[in-house]
C-alpha cells in the first residue's frame, strides 16, 4: 500500500520535509508582517517561501512516492497551506475588533 | 468595541466549531478503535492465535504489497512439544508478565516502541544472530537466564544486566517472543531478514 | 524510631509551610508546593538522563547497580510527574482570580498534595532499590508495570486517580461557586479528558497489540491533545496576566486552539500505528493528520506577529516573557520540523524506534511544556515576592536568568542535534542498508558518528544540567530585596 523511501532518496526526505515546515512558518510570519506593515516588498518575500514549500513539497512526494489519487490530496494541502495564514490574518484581524 | 466582531469570528461561534470539531474527531475515533480492535484480537491474521508457537514462522516477500509478509509454515514443536491453545496461551503470558516485570521496555523496543539502548525485540526470535534454528531455544534460555556469562553485545560493551529470571520465565519469555514475531507489523522493520532466509 | 516516624509528617508540613507567603491567595501557597516539588523532580529528571547518557559512553558505567533501565525510566518518568506538577500548580495558582472567589476544598488540595508526593517518592524509592520483580500480577501492582512512560505500579495508577479527582473536584468546584468563564469551561473539560484518558493504560493485556492500541491512547492523547489544551488554558490566562491581553480575544483564541490541535491532534494518533501490527490504514490516517498537524503552528506564526505589531507590548515579567518566546520557537521546532521530518509511514519505517524518536522528544518535550511551566515559576516567584518589579534593570542586568536560559536553550538543542545526527545514521546503516538484525542494530551502534553524536549528547547535557542549577539559584534570589513595585497593567476585561 505504501512504498517506503529509496536509500538513495533518505536526504531528500528529511530535508524537504524540514523544508516544508520552515517555508510554511516563513510564508505565514511574512505574510503576517507584509500586512501590518502594508509592505508590498516583504509580501514577495513571503511568496517566496511559499515557493519554497511548494518545491519542498514536491520533492517530498516524489520521494514518498505519493503517486495517482495521492497527488490530488497534495494539491489540497497546498492550497490549504496557501490560503491559511489569509484566513487567519482575517481572523486576527475581526477578532480583535479593530 | 465588540460589537464590531463579525459572527464568523465571533467567540460563541469558535465554541461550537471547538466543540464539533472535538466530537467529531472523537467520535470517529472510537468507530476506528472498535473496527482496528475486531481485526488485532488474538486468533485473527494480523495477531496469530498463542498456538501459532507450534509452528514454524518465516516471512516471504510480498510483490503487491511491497513489504514482508508473515509466513506460518509446518508444525515446529517448542520446547520439543505440542502446546494445547490454553497451555500457549498461558505460558506466552508468562512471557508477556515477565517482559513487564523485568522492565525489558527500558532498554529495548518492541514492536518498535520503548527504548534505544538495545536491539529491538520485535522479531528477536527469527535473528539470524542465533544461527542454527535446533540450538536457538536453548542458546535463548540459557542467555536469559545469565546474560552476564552469556553476553551478546556484538562489540559494544553493552551487556544485559542478571535480572533474576528464572527457568519458567525464561521459557515464558521465548514463547512470547515466538508468537510476536508472527504478528504483521506491515514491513517493520525494513527488509528484516529471518534466521531461515540464510540457510 | 517511633517517635521519629510520628514526628515526621509534621516535619514536612512544616517545612513546606517555610514557602508560605503573606502576598499569596490559598490556592496560590498550595500551587508554591506543586511549583517546588516540580523543580526538584525536574532536576531527577536531568541528574538520571546524565547517568543514562554516561552509559551509552561507558557501557560498565553503576553495571548491576543503576541500570540504563532504571536510570531512563526515572529520567522519562521524572519529566511526566513534574510537568504535571507544573500544570495542577499553574490551574491552582489562577484557580481563585479566575473563578472570584476561594476555593472549594482547600485542605482537601492540601492532603492531595501531600499523598501524591508521598506516593511519588515511594515510587521511585521502590524503582531504585528493588527496580524488578517476578513474572506476576503482583509485580505490575507493586514494583513496575514496565510499560514506557507509565511505569508507576497499578495501587499507585489508582492514588493517581483519587488525587485527579481531589484536583477536579476544587477545579469545578470553585467555579461552581464563583464564576464560569471560557477558559473555566475549556479546563473543566480537559481535565475530564485527561483523567479518563489515563484509565485506558491501567489493564493489563497478553496481547501486545492491543496493549500498545490503548496505551497510544495515554501517551498521544495527552501529550498531543489534552496537554496541549491545559497549557492553552494556562497560556490565555498568563497572557492576559502578563501583557494584559483583552479576555474576550484571548478565549476566542483559545476555542480556534482547541479546533486545530483536536481537530488534527485526535486522529493524529494514527502515527503511531503504522507498525505495532495494527491494519495498514492507519497509514492514510495517521499520514493525513500529521500533515495536519502543523496548522495550530501556523495560527501561532500569524497571531504572534500580528499581536507583536498591533499592541505595544509592555511585560511586567521579562524572564517570564522571554520563556513564552522560547516556548513558541521551541514547540515549532520541536514538535513542527522534528515531528513533521520522520512522520510519513514512507520515511517512518526506518525512523521508528532509533535515536530520531529521541531527538524529536528532548526538543519537543523542552520547548512544548518545560518553557512554558518555567515562564510560569518566574510569574509565581514574582507575586510571591510581593508583586515586585521584573522588568529590564534587574541587578547585575539579570545575568542568572539570561544565563540560565541560554545555557537550558543550547543544551537540549545540541542534545537534539547530536541525537538526529545519531538516529539517522542509525536509520540509514541498521533499518536501510543491513535490514534491521541485531547485527544490524549494533554495527550502527558502534559506528564512528553514533559513538560521537553520544560524547555530543553527553557534554551538551552537562550544559543543560549548569542551566537547570542556575536557574534554581534565580528563582530562590529574584526579587529578593527588590523595592520597586511592578509594572502596572490595564487589568483584562
Amino acid at each position: 500500500m505504501i512504498e517506503p523511501v529509496a536509500l538513495k532518496d533518505f536526504f531528500i526526505t528529511f530535508f524537504s520535509a524540514a523544508l516544508v515546515i520552515l517555508g510554511g512558518a516563513g510564508y505565514a510570519g511574512l505574510y503576517a508582517w507584509a500586512k501590518l506593515r502594508g509592505n508590498p516588498r516583504l509580501l514577495l518575500w513571503a511568496y517566496a517561501c511559499y515557493a519554497v514549500l511548494a518545491g519542498a513539497t514536491f520533492l517530498l512526494a516524489r520521494a514518498t512516492h505519493l503517486n495517482g489519487q495521492w497527488q490530488i490530496l497534495v494539491g489540497l494541502m497546498l492550497t490549504g497551506y496557501l490560503l491559511a495564514p489569509l484566513g487567519i490574518w482575517k481572523l486576527c484581524v475581526a477578532s480583535h475588533g479593530n | 468595541m465588540s460589537q464590531t466582531t463579525p459572527a464568523w469570528a465571533s467567540e460563541a461561534r469558535w465554541k461550537k466549531i471547538a466543540i464539533w470539531v472535538t466530537a467529531g474527531s472523537f467520535v470517529l475515533l472510537i468507530f476506528l478503535t472498535f473496527d482496528t480492535l475486531s481485526k488485532v484480537s488474538v486468533g485473527g491474521e494480523r495477531v496469530r492465535a498463542y498456538s501459532v508457537i507450534n509452528q514454524e514462522i518465516d516471512y516471504r516477500y510480498d510483490e503487491q504489497k511491497k513489504r514482508y509478509q508473515p509466513v506460518i509454515g509446518k508444525g515446529a514443536p517448542l520446547f520439543g512439544r505440542v502446546f494445547s491453545e490454553e497451555e500457549a496461551e498461558k505460558l506466552v503470558t508468562l512471557g508477556k508478565k515477565t517482559v513487564q516485570a523485568k522492565n525489558c521496555m527500558n532498554c529495548h523496543t518492541l514492536l518498535g516502541n520503548g527504548a534505544y539502548y538495545a536491539p529491538d525485540l520485535t522479531k528477536a526470535w527469527l535473528d539470524p544472530g542465533w544461527i542454527d534454528a535446533a540450538n536457538r531455544e536453548n542458546l535463548m534460555l540459557a542467555f536469559l537466564k545469565d546474560p552476564v556469562s552469556n553476553a551478546r553485545s556484538f562489540g559494544s560493551g553493552r551487556r544485559m544486566p542478571n535480572l533474576g529470571i528464572t527457568d519458567e520465565e525464561a521459557h515464558g519469555i521465548v514463547a512470547f517472543l515466538k508468537w510476536m514475531s508472527a504478528i504483521d507489523t506491515n514491513g517493520f522493520p525494513n527488509n528484516f531478514k529471518t534466521l531461515n532466509a540464510k540457510e | 524510631m517511633n517517635s521519629i516516624v510520628s514526628a515526621l509528617p509534621g516535619k514536612i508540613t512544616s517545612l513546606f509551610g517555610k514557602l508560605d507567603s503573606p502576598y499569596l491567595n490559598g490556592g496560590q501557597q498550595l500551587a508554591v508546593k506543586y511549583f517546588s516539588v516540580a523543580t526538584v523532580l525536574f532536576f531527577a529528571q536531568l541528574l538520571f538522563g546524565l547517568l543514562a547518557a554516561i552509559q551509552f559512553v561507558a557501557p560498565g558505567f553503576l553495571f548491576g547497580w543503576l541500570d540504563f533501565s532504571v536510570n531512563r525510566m526515572i529520567h522519562i518518568n521524572a519529566m511526566v510527574v513534574w510537568l504535571l506538577y507544573g500544570f495542577i500548580g499553574s490551574v491552582y495558582w489562577f484557580l481563585e482570580e479566575e473563578s472570584g472567589t476561594e476555593i472549594a476544598g482547600l485542605k482537601l488540595g492540601n492532603i492531595a498534595f501531600y499523598v501524591l508526593t508521598g506516593a511519588v517518592t515511594i515510587v521511585v524509592l521502590v524503582f531504585l532499590l528493588i527496580q524488578t520483580g517476578p513474572g506476576k500480577d503482583t509485580t505490575i501492582w507493586f514494583i513496575n508495570e514496565g510499560r514506557e512512560y507509565i511505569e508507576a505500579p497499578r495501587w499507585a495508577d489508582f492514588g493517581i486517580v483519587a488525587v485527579m479527582l481531589v484536583f477536579f473536584y476544587n477545579v469545578a468546584g470553585t467555579f461552581a461557586k464563583g464564576r464560569w468563564s471560557g477558559i473555566s469551561g475549556v479546563l473543566t473539560l480537559d481535565l475530564i479528558a485527561l483523567a479518563g484518558l489515563y484509565c485506558a493504560g491501567m489493564f493489563y493485556l497478553t496481547n501486545i497489540t492491543a496493549d500498545q492500541y490503548w496505551w497510544w491512547w495515554v501517551i498521544h492523547l495527552w501529550v498531543e491533545a489534552t496537554w496541549e489544551v491545559l497549557v492553552g488554558c494556562i497560556m490565555a490566562w498568563s497572557l492576559m496576566h502578563l501583557i494584559g491581553a483583552r479576555r474576550k480575544i484571548v478565549q476566542t483564541w483559545l476555542y480556534i486552539e482547541v479546533a486545530l490541535m483536536f481537530g488534527s491532534g485526535i486522529l493524529g494518533l494514527g502515527h503511531h500505528y503504522f507498525w505495532i501490527g495494527t491494519p495498514d490504514y492507519w497509514f492514510s490516517i495517521g499520514g493525513f493528520f500529521s500533515a495536519l498537524e502543523p496548522i495550530p503552528l501556523v495560527a501561532m506564526v500569524v497571531h504572534s506577529v500580528y499581536d507583536a505589531g498591533v499592541h505595544q507590548f509592555k511585560s511586567r515579567n521579562h524572564p517570564a516573557l522571554a520563556w513564552i518566546i522560547a516556548h513558541t520557537f521551541g514547540n515549532f521546532l520541536g514538535a513542527g520540523v522534528w515531528g513533521f521530518m520522520h512522520t510519513l509511514p514512507q520515511i517512518n519505517l526506518y525512523t521508528h524506534g532509533t535515536q530520531w524518536s529521541a531527538s524529536h522528544g528532548h526538543l519537543a518535550f523542552f520547548g512544548a511544556y518545560a518553557t512554558i511551566n518555567i515562564a510560569f515559576f518566574y510569574m509565581a516567584v514574582q507575586k510571591w515576592r510581593g508583586n515586585v518589579w521584573m522588568g529590564g534593570e534587574l541587578p547585575g542586568n539579570g545575568w542568572k536568568w539570561k544565563w540560565a536560559m541560554a545555557l537550558l536553550n543550547v543544551g537540549v538543542l545540541g542534545m537534539t542535534v547530536a541525537l538526529l545526527i545519531a538516529g539517522y545514521e542509525q536509520s540509514f546503516i541498521e533499518r536501510a542498508m543491513e535490514g534491521s538484525t541485531w547485527s544490524a542494530y549494533f554495527s550502527a551502534q558502534n559506528h564512528p558518528w553514533f559513538q560521537q553524536a553520544m560524547h555530543w549528547r553527553l557534554l551538551f547535557g552537562l550544559i543543560t544540567i549548569a542551566g537547570l542549577v542556575l536557574l534554581i539559584w534565580d528563582l530562590v534570589t529574584i526579587g529578593k530585596g527588590e523595592t520597586r513595585p511592578a509594572l502596572q497593567l490595564l487589568e483584562a476585561e
